[in-house]
């Protein structure tokens, strides 16, 4: 991934013909120049390197527990000894290896990719919106998808369409469809206003969720206790297939939303701000809210709806890197990552052999973690 | 639930003569039919099949959405299932309500007292329940033989089948409620109680839930050697998914291609079509074992 330079975004050809920066606009600027935030390449390096070190360690501490404790020698040498086959099938036989390589492993690695996408879903929107509220699940894209699924359980839709599976599939849909309507609504002479974006979310929200409560209790008891355990998040993925098609998604969506880091960064400023500084904000949002509802869509699809990792992280990480996004996307990556992979060690392995959805640890653990910011440290949440 | 009177001075749950027209339900209501009732609405699948087994199917006014079994219950008048519609119920006029307790919102059955509907809620957790309950619907129907009959025929056959299994080795066991995350049945359940009988071990006997949600790595320890997925027309576990369990090589059900299906309707509802359940379930766990010299129904 490139590095952006610390220049702002180039100017179109074009001579804009743009309004005088606002008063307020202006001491932002001159703010965030003065916090002596200003991001040199060694420090990004510093705080992703760390951040990826310390990744990579939970990860691999996480493959130790389960339904079996394994030590890390067992971890390693299972990882190094599959590296070296670099065949899956090798471990038909050993029941430990098994475990580790095709449910642990697919497990920690949909984990860390489905909490990393949430964060910076959550943070491109919390720029977007310029309201430190939004989460993927605001703009009704996540229910959308969800209603997807529930219409598949309900009619009872199991065929496979083009290798996919037909409930991933149909969130994807539904997450599309509930967008498209978000974005039909909220739009007014070809510009998206924030306010009624916000609202449209909401209402859509609020309507698609009634929906999937109508299918639930229409269904046969029996079934739907299937269904409403799904909604609660469940990070098993059947096979590798699945999840290297998610992780592609993931990987795409996510550097494309990176490297718009510096454009949110002006956004941050105001739409008004942003415009006198040559961006062409409506665009721009455009984009930003499509890559932001896609990966919401292909997440949810494969995971339920686990909400908190998209609101709660990108908070933390704020506190902790500053509010410049070129280092708070990757960096809340990675946080949303650990946080959600730590969260479904806990949910797979404290009421073990049963598990608990993961989505309540997360909204357990990530509610009063927020609440937590709000009461000791107001002065800091943005 | 209501308050039973108390005796004034001895502070006992006061004495109602029992008599044949009064019956304890499983909640512990006490309720008082003065003629068998001929308006009755059934608020579960296995109750409607009850009722027709025990030849008083022709009395039901209504019933749910899922009832499907015997045939003639799909004709009936539907009134909802977990959340029935209240002024339906009150139109048609009941005399009584069968309800059951799981899946019915307790609400419901204040509101029915409330209105002065006898409602009488069964509870079943164990076939010797169901065949109770046979023989407390027969009595309070008026058809107190044919529910005698009925209850003596499954009986024996029952007794047949455990006594087959007793002697046959345990066979792990997994049954699939569903896949997507991983639902099977636990201690406590119908289900799991059926396995038992059937000779079965079931694999997520160390849970603590009735429904647990087992995790994947557990079932791979156990290495069950059977899979049972229940299968039915808009529920059950789809021929897709079923397929995905295939990838678990090293699984002895899959080496030995143990993948069966059951009828989810059957093996689902603790009715009268409970022991032709448990014979599915015994021929799928013991094939090896031959059960046609037990009374066959």
């Amino acid at each position: 991934m490139a590095i952006p330079t610390s220049q702002l975004a180039p100017v179109d050809s074009s001579p804009i013909v743009s309004p005088p920066l606002t008063k307020d606009g202006v001491e932002q600027l001159q703010q965030w120049k003065n916090s002596g935030a200003i991001l040199t390449f060694q420090r990004w390096i510093a705080i992703i390197g760390s951040l990826l070190v310390v990744s990579l360690a939970l990860c691999l501490l996480c493959l130790q527990f389960g339904a079996t404790k394994l030590d890390m020698g067992t971890v390693l040498s299972t990882l190094s000894g599959w590296s070296a086959s670099g065949a899956l099938d090798k471990a038909g036989t050993d029941t430990s290896a098994v475990i580790m390589l095709h449910i642990r492993l697919p497990r920690v690695l949909t984990g860390f990719l489905v909490g990393g996408s949430l964060a910076v879903v959550g943070v491109t929107l919390q720029a977007l919106l310029r309201n430190p509220l939004a989460d993927p699940y605001v703009l009704g894209v996540s229910s959308g998808a969800a209603l997807g699924v529930s219409l598949a359980m309900l009619f009872g839709i199991s065929t496979t369409l083009a290798f996919l599976p037909a409930l991933p599939l149909f969130g994807f849909i539904g997450g599309l469809l509930s967008l498209g309507a978000m974005y039909r609504l909220a739009r007014s002479r070809g510009r998206l206003p924030i306010q009624s974006m916000l609202l449209a979310g909401v209402i859509l929200n609020a309507m698609l969720t009634a929906l999937i409560m109508f299918i639930t209790s229409i269904m046969d008891p029996n079934r739907s206790a299937g269904l409403i355990a799904w909604l609660m998040g469940s990070l098993m993925v059947s096979n590798y297939g699945i999840l290297s098609m998610f992780a592609l998604y993931v990987v795409g969506g996510a550097s494309l939303l990176l490297q718009k880091a510096q454009i949110m960064n002006i956004l941050t400023f105001g739409e008004e701000t942003a415009r006198s500084l040559g961006v062409e904000t409506e665009r721009v949002k455009k984009q930003l809210f499509f890559l932001a509802a896609l990966l919401t869509g292909a997440v949810v699809s494969v995971s339920g709806m686990i909400g908190f990792v998209g609101m709660v992280v990108p908070h933390a990480v704020r506190m902790l890197v500053g509010s410049d996004h070129r280092v708070l996307l990757p960096a809340s990556m990675l946080a949303g990552g650990m946080f959600l992979v730590a969260a479904d060690t806990v949910a797979r392995t404290i009421l073990a052999p049963s598990e608990i959805p993961v989505g309540i640890v997360t909204a357990l653990t990530g509610g009063p973690m927020f609440l937590y910011l709000l009461l000791w440290r107001k002065d800091q949440l943005v | 639930m209501k308050r039973r009177q108390q005796g004034i001075l001895t502070g006992m749950p006061f004495m109602a003569h029992v008599s044949s027209r009064s019956f304890v339900d499983d909640a512990g209501r006490n309720i008082y039919l003065a003629k068998p009732p001929v308006r009755i609405i059934s608020l579960a699948p296995s109750v409607t099949e009850m009722v027709f087994a025990i030849g008083a199917g022709d009395r039901l006014v209504a019933v749910t959405d899922f009832c499907d079994f015997p045939p003639e219950a799909a004709a009936k008048a539907k009134i909802g299932y977990s959340n029935p519609n209240l002024e339906a119920v009150m139109a048609l006029e009941p005399d009584l309500v069968l309800a059951p307790k799981e899946f019915l919102r307790p609400d419901i059955i204040a509101a029915l007292e409330q209105l002065k509907v006898p409602v009488f809620v069964m509870a079943a957790t164990t076939i010797e329940d169901i065949l109770a309950h046979l023989g407390t619907l027969g009595r309070m129907l008026g058809h107190p033989a044919a529910a005698n009959d009925l209850t003596m025929n499954l009986r024996q056959e029952l007794i047949g089948i455990k006594s087959r299994m007793e002697k046959a080795p345990p066979i792990r066991v997994l049954y699939v409620l569903n896949s997507q995350p991983l639902i099977t049945v636990g201690p406590g359940s119908f289900i799991d109680q059926l396995i038992r009988l059937a000779g079965g071990v079931n694999v997520a006997a160390k849970s603590a839930a009735p429904y647990p949600r087992l995790s994947m790595e557990t079932v791979l320890l156990e290495d069950p050697e059977v899979l049972i997925f229940p299968v039915g027309q808009a529920e059950g576990i789809s021929e897709s998914e079923q397929r995905t369990w295939r990838q678990w090589t090293g699984m002895t059900a899959v080496k030995a291609g143990r993948l069966r299906q059951i009828p989810s309707s059957i093996v689902n509802r603790p009715g009268p079509r409970i022991v032709q359940a448990l014979r599915m379930l015994a021929e799928i766990v013991h094939p090896e074992l031959d059960l046609s010299s037990s009374v066959n129904r």
